[in-house]
């Protein structure tokens, strides 16, 4: 078993407890930081499998982004409530039955899917960065530009929620 | 051959352009404008019709002016045109159209001075005169029709013309609803005619029929049918009961509509279509004995009725049925001849009522009149010729048109009988005699007026009395212009059988002797007021009754059509179709729909994870599903 | 390689612990997050089946999600950020106002 193997399950293993982590964990902040360390772990594996560009911008986006933000707002929203102490609300067990039901029914196909290597005699594609973003940029460059209308969207909703809001206070 | 200019287009063109006008500016430009209006183009229209009619003279006896006006729809290759056609006959008719419209127009002026709907009324009395003239110049039957439901469509407007009044409404509702029986048996002959012969011209229809290769068609049944049309319109047994109702309206719209012209239409259209009664003596039975029943019951009726109007209304279904007697026997220029003469006197007659009602303010029951001879005397003159020429009294107007439809009843070698001549003389003695009753309770006898009535008693304005003395004038001499000799290139007459020839001076002595009678009798009955007439009355009371009731006929269709017609609306289509099944299924759904939402309400508690909660169902629901069925 | 079949099942738990997480936990920021580990679950399958097939169309649709999460974030948060304002808690019970 090669060492890049061992990281491989090292980090599936690990995204695993962060998950698991995510359901038991009582303050958001613990939450927040074992979704930090699923990210890294994915980011990880994601290196392991070679596709760097989606590792880089991974850690990039979602941690350096995403979950600083979210971060930040836990630790700026000074309330205290139930929320804060009881962690599951009164919907627990029918939750968590229709979680294992729809487990069940997806797993029943998943197990069916066996998802096998690409023929031998193609070949794969490079992930790294360069190549992929020059691909990216050359073939999905109409793509790449709506997204920028949707962030737009994006801000110009937020500030509409914000004024909205601020009006609601007075 | 055609005219130089569309003369006739014109003719018919002018009283609608009348309608619009008044219709649309009426109210805003004042009463000075619509009489301009209103009186000026129905008259601008008779003059149309005068150099018409010259120009036809000039063309000879049996030649006719057409003229084609429009092309209404082309199916195929058919085609349905608007065209206008002129011949004696036409020509006869649009000039009592306009002529006498015209008259009655300018009567109005002062009848209706003003009534705060003024400018409507002219409008209505516009529009009729255009579907009128439509009816009498359409070459098509299809126009004739279009012309045919018009006038039906203004006499409607008319008679309800004060539609504030429930009862003046429903009068005008049942003469719509009546007409359109009668229009069903018009249609299917429309229908028939076009079927066999792919033609709606009347010339053509009328030629076909004589032609030497017979329609496939049976001319009885096409007369028959074309006649139930006329029934309605004309008011004759079954379909008379809408017309003494008619006099809702306002009296000059008795005189034109209900007197003089429209219901006339009738005796137009078969007369008209005389080339299929010619070859139909079955339907041509049928337009007698129609037309001498409704003559006699309608003169028995007359005989009682106490509102002046009525006693018009009456006399006037019982002149019809003597004009459908010629058109049964063949004799249809006779009943063109008879339209012609009692459109003066009976004009003058109505016109002559609504003065008589004018002066009295409202007042219509002939009991409390009286003694008005000396207070307006140039109605009492008018009224008094008209009286004498619908009696029959030579020489005026009524007495040679009467005298020859009884003439050509008796004689005619196209079904005439006795039997005939005597119902119909009959007709006559009650005629004489109910109008000189009326003549005698209304002028002469003492006055049975109220005091405060009497007080306002006064003559009618010029342009009312001058309207009546034109048409009295035109009662009295208009029986010398020899109509039937006139249309007999365009209406052959029937010949009178050779046997009984020698007849025809008794039969002119019985009718006087017969018109003297009813006078008499008229005068001796109610020279002293109403006394020995209540007293004949109450010797017999049921005769009485039944005379009163006018039969019970309303009352009959009432009981036969009206209540199962109502009791089925009611009791089937009503409160079990509409209320039970429709209504009860419509508030069933809703209330099992209220029902279910207010269960369903429950669950959408506000809890945002309750719904996620139950969209993850429903993703595990389908999921299942699909797992199940791949 | 059997590592992708693994991933695949890795990819699987975790979108059920954030959508189990989604349904049972009292806190809103919570909930925002295991939304977020949902997504990442199914960028984790995208990659699997880029990988499988050999071609760039899954990580191109990585990269698009990205995009979406942020945008997602920018409005999540001012929204929650609202809620906390006016009700003065993040307790996801007390919100009701959600119904006709």
């Amino acid at each position: 078993m090669s060492i890049d193997t061992v990281l491989l399950y090292f980090f599936v293993v690990a995204a695993l407890a962060g998950g698991v982590l995510m359901l038991v964990a009582q303050h958001p902040m613990r939450v927040a930081l074992a979704l930090i360390a699923v990210m890294l772990s994915l980011a990880g594996v994601y290196a392991m499998l070679g596709v760097h560009a989606v590792a880089v911008f991974q850690v990039l986006i979602y941690v350096g982004a995403v979950m600083v933000f979210m971060v930040y707002v836990i630790m700026l929203l000074d309330v205290r409530d139930p929320s804060f102490v009881v962690r599951y609300g009164r919907l627990l067990v029918p939750g968590v039955a229709l979680g294992t039901l729809l487990a069940a029914a997806l797993g029943l196909g998943m197990a069916q899917l066996r998802v096998t290597p690409a023929a031998a005699g193609v070949e794969a594609p490079s992930y790294l960065v360069r190549p992929f973003s020059q691909e990216f940029l050359q073939q999905y460059w109409l793509h790449f530009e709506l997204t920028s209308v949707l962030l737009v969207a994006a801000v110009v909703a937020a500030i509409a929620v914000i004024k909205s809001g601020r009006r609601q206070d007075g | 051959m055609t005219p130089t200019m569309n003369l006739l287009t014109v003719i018919v063109l002018l009283p609608l352009a009348g309608f619009v006008l008044n219709g649309l500016l009426g109210r805003r430009l004042g009463p000075t404008f619509v009489s301009v209006v209103g009186c000026g183009l129905p008259i601008l229209a008779f003059l149309a019709t005068l150099e018409a009619f010259s120009t036809l003279q000039l063309a000879g006896p049996d030649a006719a002016l057409v003229e084609h006006a429009y092309q209404w729809a082309a199916v195929g290759n058919q085609s349905f045109d608007v065209a206008f056609y002129f011949d004696r006959l036409s020509a006869v008719m649009t000039l009592i159209v306009t002529g006498v419209g015209s008259l009655i127009h300018v009567y109005s002026t002062g009848y209706m001075k003003g009534d705060a709907s003024y400018a409507r009324y002219f409008a209505y009395l516009n529009l009729f005169l255009f579907f009128m003239l439509t009816l009498v110049l359409g070459r098509s039957l299809l126009v004739c029709f279009v012309g045919w439901e018009g006038v039906g469509l203004a006499s409607y407007l008319l008679i309800g013309f004060w539609f504030e009044d429930p009862a003046k409404a429903a009068a005008g509702k049942k003469a719509f609803i009546t007409n359109r029986i009668g229009d069903a048996g018009f249609l299917l002959g429309l229908f028939l005619l076009y079927h066999v012969l792919g033609t709606l011209n009347m010339d053509e229809i009328n030629a076909a029929f004589g032609g030497p290769v017979a329609p496939a068609v049976s001319a009885s049944l096409v007369g028959v049918l074309l006649f139930i049309g006329a029934t309605g319109k004309s008011a004759q047994i079954p379909l008379h009961v809408w017309l003494p109702d008619a006099m809702a309206g306002p009296t000059p719209v008795s005189a034109l509509i209900h007197a003089a012209t429209m219901v006339t239409a009738g005796v137009y259209l078969v007369a008209r279509m005389h080339g299929i009664y010619e070859h139909a003596p079955l339907a041509s039975q049928v337009v007698a004995v129609i037309g001498v029943m409704t003559a006699f019951f309608a003169a028995t009726i007359a005989v009682v009725q106490t509102d002046i109007k009525k006693v018009l209304a009456y006399s006037t279904v019982s002149q019809l049925g003597l004009m459908f007697v010629a058109l049964g026997v063949g004799a249809y220029g006779v009943a063109v001849f008879h339209v012609y003469t009692h459109a003066f006197f009976k004009a003058c007659l109505f016109l002559g009522a609504g003065s008589v009602i004018h002066a009295l303010g409202g007042e219509q029951d002939i009991r409390r009149m009286g003694g008005l001879a000396r207070r307006i005397p140039v109605t009492f003159v008018t009224f008094a010729i008209a009286t004498a020429a619908i009696a029959g009294i030579p020489p005026l107007a009524g007495f040679f048109s009467k005298d020859e439809i009884l003439w050509f009843a008796f004689a005619s070698g196209y079904g005439g009988s006795t039997l005939l001549w005597v119902v119909g003389s009959a007709t006559a003695l009650m005629t004489s005699f109910y109008m000189f009753r009326l003549l005698w309770l209304t002028f002469l006898t003492p006055s049975r007026m109220s005091h405060e009535v009497e007080h306002h008693v006064h003559e009618s304005p010029w342009s009312m009395t001058g309207v009546l003395v034109v048409l009295a004038f035109l009662s009295a001499v208009g029986g010398f212009v020899h109509v039937p000799e006139f249309l007999e290139p365009v209406l052959p007459l029937a010949t009178a059988r050779e046997s009984l020839e020698h007849y025809e001076h008794t039969l002119v002595y019985v009718a006087v002797a017969v018109a003297v009678a009813g006078f008499l009798a008229a005068t001796w009955l109610y020279r002293g007021g109403l006394a020995k007439g209540d007293a004949l009355a109450a010797r017999f009371p049921r005769l009485h009754r039944m005379l009163g009731g006018k039969y019970f006929i309303d009352e009959l269709y009432d009981a036969v059509l009206g209540r199962p017609l109502h009791w089925v609306s009611d009791r089937v289509f009503l409160r079990a179709g509409d209320r039970f099944v429709i209504d009860g299924t419509l508030h069933g759904l809703a209330a099992t729909t209220r029902r279910v939402a207010g269960r369903l309400g429950r669950i959408e508690t506000g809890q945002l994870q309750w719904y996620v909660t139950m969209a993850v169902l429903g993703i595990v629901g389908c999921l299942a599903w699909v797992w199940r069925h791949v | 390689m059997a590592d992708l079949q693994v991933l695949l099942w890795l990819s699987f738990v975790l979108f059920g612990i954030g959508l189990v997480g989604v349904m049972v936990r009292r806190n809103a920021l919570v909930m925002l997050m295991c939304m977020e580990l949902m997504l990442n679950a199914v960028i984790l399958a995208l990659v699997v089946f880029s990988l499988r097939t050999a071609t760039l169309s899954g990580t191109v649709l990585v990269f698009l999600i990205f995009v979406v999460a942020a945008a997602e974030i920018a409005i999540a948060i001012p929204i929650v950020l609202m809620l906390s304002r006016q009700k003065r808690s993040l307790d996801v019970e007390g919100y009701d106002s959600l119904k006709g």
